[in-house]
């Protein structure tokens, strides 16, 4: 209550400003004229009367002065004073206002750009209410990089909840889907458990949720509408829920609409969803065979460690169902939503936070610099204020006031950098890069900005702020005060070090750049094009239909003038989609199988015999597959190097049959006809898995969903791509084609590497520029105030080279100093980087050299150009100086 | 007339709450007021009376009207408040006290140590 009336009375008082203003005069008028009456009264003549009264009185602007100080109006008042004297302090020193804007703009702007990116993933809460609860659990197993859970397993924990509130469901890898009615269009499906909205804290705007009823396996399907594709296809029409869809040719209702915020938990993309129904034999605990995606809510008060220990019997329980080989490489895993979503984003986000926070501390310290400089130059303007009476409180006040004006300016250069920068980063992003679609410049980053700003603006403000005024400065002598000299060079110390720690990142991305790009991939990717061939399900419902539509492409294709090979595989190599099994699921004849383990996965492919003249894999011993391999007797196997030796360590492994079996289906005997060179199997990076390759049959009996057309051509790729479309289209124009060369699916891998190494190398040009600037505009400075010094120096004998190796010398110590604490940070912090490195040690002693050498040239040469000023000094002029 | 006593330190906020609380008055008038119940022993600084009013106005002890004045003249007048009647109270008692303890340490022989 009482502060309420205090702030009242003080908005009054700065609102109304000038009526109080006059209404104070009248008062104090009033007192000196009734006390002037009085005198009067007392026999005095008037005019004395009046003098005498104003001289008791005292000084009335004082007192005035302290009347507007007890309403606090003197607060904003000085503020707008301050306001309007560090703009125009700004406005006379044109250059520095333009240098410290754009270095602010271009630190502050980086920052807001990396922050609108990093924000999404990894301090903005996600779209779903109290998602702090929500975790992703499952068994993490070997053959799967993300956690799961068997149906039947699910089913059994599904009764007894433990440390959940709630848990859900859904179908790994979301389905496309065909609207097939008038306008058909190709969607994204994804089925879900019935309770997976409500788990969520989801509910549709139009309609209702799925209930148990819609998952029972016969009941009449229903589906729930994305937000956009309400929007785009039934023109957002509220009584949307009803109608009937025809969806790869069966007819589903939809029953409700979900919010526009709405996402997937594993950001898949979905047009629609629809429930998941599993039938009894997918819950057979004894045969599974449907894996699943689980997430839970957790009980309020429950941690996800509590979590996982209260899921602990219940898994080992599980494990029972195992294969017991296999049972030492399952594990269970609880985690939040959150880090399921970013993966392997989170380190790369990281890395690129904190190099852009340095990249803004070494603005922040070049401005700062630049401020004392100036504060130096302003000495004596200060220490006259404060002789004048201007407190010391108010002289801070007022520089931080202009510092703060200054970071504001900054900020909204920096708002305009961050806006182009983002568009750059969206631009130059590589996929897979969680939400970066998203980043945008909404109301969060903006106060991110704002924040920045004015951190910033204390941040380089408060030091040449408190530089106390000394009675000496007042003299105007330009001796410079030991401590601050000291200070200015320990903030050119901390640049070098930031950026040698920059740089030091950079250089090791760079270098792992290098290393990835030119890692060996075993196939020869030039003059060779890929098509992706996905048949609809719904026109291709059997696997005699999809062969006969392949045998087709194939036979067209091979008629394309200038395709010299042509191949078909199931899968390509480097990205890690080829199928996969154990090894130690692969039984040689005459042999036990091995008992212990899985042995660690074994990737396969099917191809047609071009597969491998096409791609330039070398046959090392045997030979290649033929056309006599595709009738479907045959059951021939090429192995690679290094499944061969592990198979047949020092043994010839041709010859020799094998067979393999995929969960409990036994494959058939296969004799070992060839040996294959190795191949990138499992991205760049990864180490590559041994494979065997089968052939593509004429046989309807070996199957494949996508399969993928191999065409090595000496015509360039914009050539053929629209004769291979038009063959393929003038089969079936439905089928959706993509196609990319062979250099461009390598390159894609390269993409997130190249891009954190971009964008480190960018921050650390900006670091170690600024820490050039920062050093030139040093030692220019301490030439300048020591140019009286040389003066007396040559004119006692010292020689131009004396002076240039006093005033190098000088910047070499800060410089190395600062060189070697940025070693030790880059050594313990190239520790960080290590999951984004590749073939390269965090502490390669070349690289952490190479960046210290980098820096000590840059510093020399920033040290060099102003410290030549000092040598060619006329000691004449110098003496005279001042 | 005898020299006059300087006013000690925080005492005018209290010479002017009670000035007020016997009636509203302008600033003039308080500090004729004070003058006189102190029978002119108290010296005030003029031009420190009105920044003690205007923080005391802040604070909401005192509140202000315009008026006329006994010579027809507009004239502002402060009269006290709930609070600054509280505030009188306390502060009186704590002199009261205050100036009982200093008596008594300075009305202090030797005998009595």
């Amino acid at each position: 209550m009482k502060l309420f009336k205090r702030v009242r009375s003080w908005l009054r008082a700065v609102l109304r400003r000038a009526e109080l203003e006059k209404e104070m005069d009248a008062e104090l008028r009033f007192h000196v004229e009734a006390y002037a009456d009085d005198l009067v009264r007392g026999g005095m003549p008037r005019q004395e009367a009046m003098r005498r009264a104003r001289l008791e009185f005292g000084g009335m602007e004082r007192a005035k002065e302290e009347c507007r100080e007890a309403r606090g109006v003197n607060l904003v008042d000085n503020l707008a004073q301050d306001l309007r004297f560090g703009a125009r302090m700004l406005r006379k020193n044109q250059v520095f206002t333009i240098v410290a804007v754009l270095t602010l703009a271009l630190g502050i702007g980086a920052t807001t750009a990396i922050f609108s990116v990093v924000d999404r993933i990894l301090f903005r809460s996600l779209p779903y209410p109290h998602d702090e609860q929500l975790v992703s659990f499952g068994v993490k197993a070997p053959f799967e990089g993300i956690e799961f859970m068997l149906a039947p397993e699910y089913a059994v924990l599904r009764g007894q909840p433990g440390p959940f509130a709630a848990m859900t469901s859904l179908t790994p890898g979301g389905a496309d889907c065909d609207i097939t009615e008038q306008n058909p269009v190709r969607l994204n499906c994804a089925l879900v458990e019935s309770t997976f909205l409500a788990t969520f804290g989801i509910r549709p705007i139009v309609g209702r949720d799925f209930t148990r009823d819609d998952q029972r396996p016969r009941a009449p399907r229903s589906a729930i509408l994305s937000y956009g594709l309400w929007r785009s296809r039934f023109g957002s029409n509220p009584l949307v829920a009803g109608k009937i869809l025809s969806l790869d040719g069966r007819s589903v209702e939809i029953v409700g609409v979900l919010p526009a915020e709405f996402e997937m938990p594993n950001l898949a993309r979905a047009d629609i969803i629809l429930p998941q129904a599993l039938d009894e034999s997918a819950l057979d605990r004894n045969h599974p065979q449907v894996l699943l995606r689980t997430f839970a809510r957790l009980k309020p008060g429950i941690t996800v460690a509590q979590a996982a220990a209260a899921l602990g019997p219940w898994f080992q329980d599980s494990l029972r169902f195992v294969p017991p080989q296999f049972r030492a490489e399952v594990s269970l895993r609880v985690r939040p939503l959150r880090d399921r979503q970013i993966e392997d984003s989170r380190v790369g986000a990281w890395v690129l936070f904190g190099a852009v926070i340095a990249v803004l501390l070494l603005a922040c310290t070049n401005v700062a610099n630049l401020l004392l400089v100036r504060a130096a130059a302003g000495r004596r303007e200060f220490a006259v204020r404060a002789a004048l009476g201007a407190s010391r409180g108010r002289l801070v006040r007022q520089a931080l006031t202009e510092s703060l004006l200054l970071g504001g300016v900054g900020g909204v250069a920096g708002l305009l950098v961050a806006y182009f920068l983002l568009r750059v980063f969206v631009a130059i992003a590589p996929e897979g890069i969680v939400r970066l679609q998203q980043a945008s410049i909404d109301i969060r980053v903006l106060l991110f900005n704002l924040g920045v700003s004015l951190l910033s603006g204390i941040l380089f403000g408060i030091a040449p702020a408190l530089k106390r005024p000394t009675p000496e400065s007042l003299a105007g002598k330009n001796a410079a005060s030991a401590s601050w000299g000291f200070f200015r060079h320990a903030l050119v110390a901390g640049q070098i070090a930031g950026s040698v720690i920059l740089l030091a990142g950079a250089a090791l991305l760079l270098r792992t750049l290098w290393k990835i790009q030119s890692v060996p991939l075993g196939f020869a990717g030039r003059e060779v094009i890929t098509a992706q061939i996905p048949l609809p399900e719904h026109r291709y419902p059997d696997t005699a239909r999809q062969l006969t539509f392949l045998q087709e492409v194939e036979e067209r294709l091979n008629r394309v003038p200038g395709v010299a090979l042509l191949a078909l595989s199931d899968t390509l190599p480097p990205s890690g989609s080829s199928q996969a099994t154990f090894f130690a699921s692969i039984e040689i004849s005459g042999r036990p199988r091995a008992a212990q383990g899985t042995g660690g996965m074994v990737g396969w492919r099917m191809v047609t015999p071009n597969y491998f003249p096409a791609l330039g894999i070398s046959i090392e011993r045997g030979r290649g597959f033929t056309e006599e391999d595709r009738v479907p007797a045959a059951n021939p196997v090429i192995l690679s190097k290094a499944l061969a030796a592990k198979l047949f360590p020092g043994e010839e492994a041709l010859g020799k049959s094998l067979r393999f079996s995929a969960f409990d289906r036994q494959g058939p005997w296969r004799t070992i006809v060839g040996i294959a060179d190795d191949v990138k199997n499992n991205g760049l990076t990864a180490s590559a898995d041994p494979e065997f390759y089968i052939p593509w049959k004429n046989d309807p009996e070996t199957y494949a969903r996508t399969s993928y057309v191999i065409l090595r051509t000496p015509i360039s790729a914009a050539t053929v791509i629209p004769w291979v479309r038009a063959e393929i289209a003038s089969l079936d124009s439905t089928v959706p084609v993509g196609f990319s060369t062979m250099n461009q699916r390598v390159e894609k891998l390269t993409q997130r590497p190249r891009f954190d190494a971009i964008l480190l190398a960018l921050f650390a040009g900006m670091g170690v520029l600024l820490a050039a600037l920062g050093i030139y505009g040093v030692v220019s400075f301490l030439v300048v105030q020591r140019t009286q010094e040389f003066g007396i120096r040559m004119a006692l004998g010292a020689v131009p080279r004396n002076i240039l190796r006093m005033v190098l010398g000088d910047v070499a110590r800060w410089t190395v100093a600062g060189a070697m604490a940025g070693l030790l940070g880059a050594w313990f912090g190239a520790r960080l980087l290590a999951s984004l490195l590749f073939e390269v040690r965090s502490h390669d002693p070349l690289l952490l050299g190479l960046a210290v050498m980098v820096l000590l040239a840059a510093a020399f040469l920033s040290a060099w150009i102003p410290a030549r000023r000092a040598m060619r000094v006329d000691p004449m002029i110098a003496l005279r100086y001042e | 007339m005898d020299k006059q006593l300087e006013l000690l330190q925080g005492t005018l906020e209290l010479l002017i709450l009670k000035a007020v609380s016997l009636g509203p008055l302008h600033g003039y008038g308080i500090l004729l007021r004070i003058q006189q119940i102190s029978k002119d022993w108290l010296e005030i600084q003029q031009g420190s009376l009105y920044p003690a009013l205007y923080r005391m106005e802040h604070q909401g002890w005192i509140t202000s009207v315009w008026g006329e004045s006994e010579n027809n003249r507009k004239a502002k007048y402060y009269r006290l408040t709930l609070a600054g009647r509280r505030k009188l109270q306390m502060e009186s008692k704590k002199w009261n006290r205050m100036a009982d303890v200093i008596a008594g340490i300075l009305g202090t022989t030797a005998e009595e140590v």
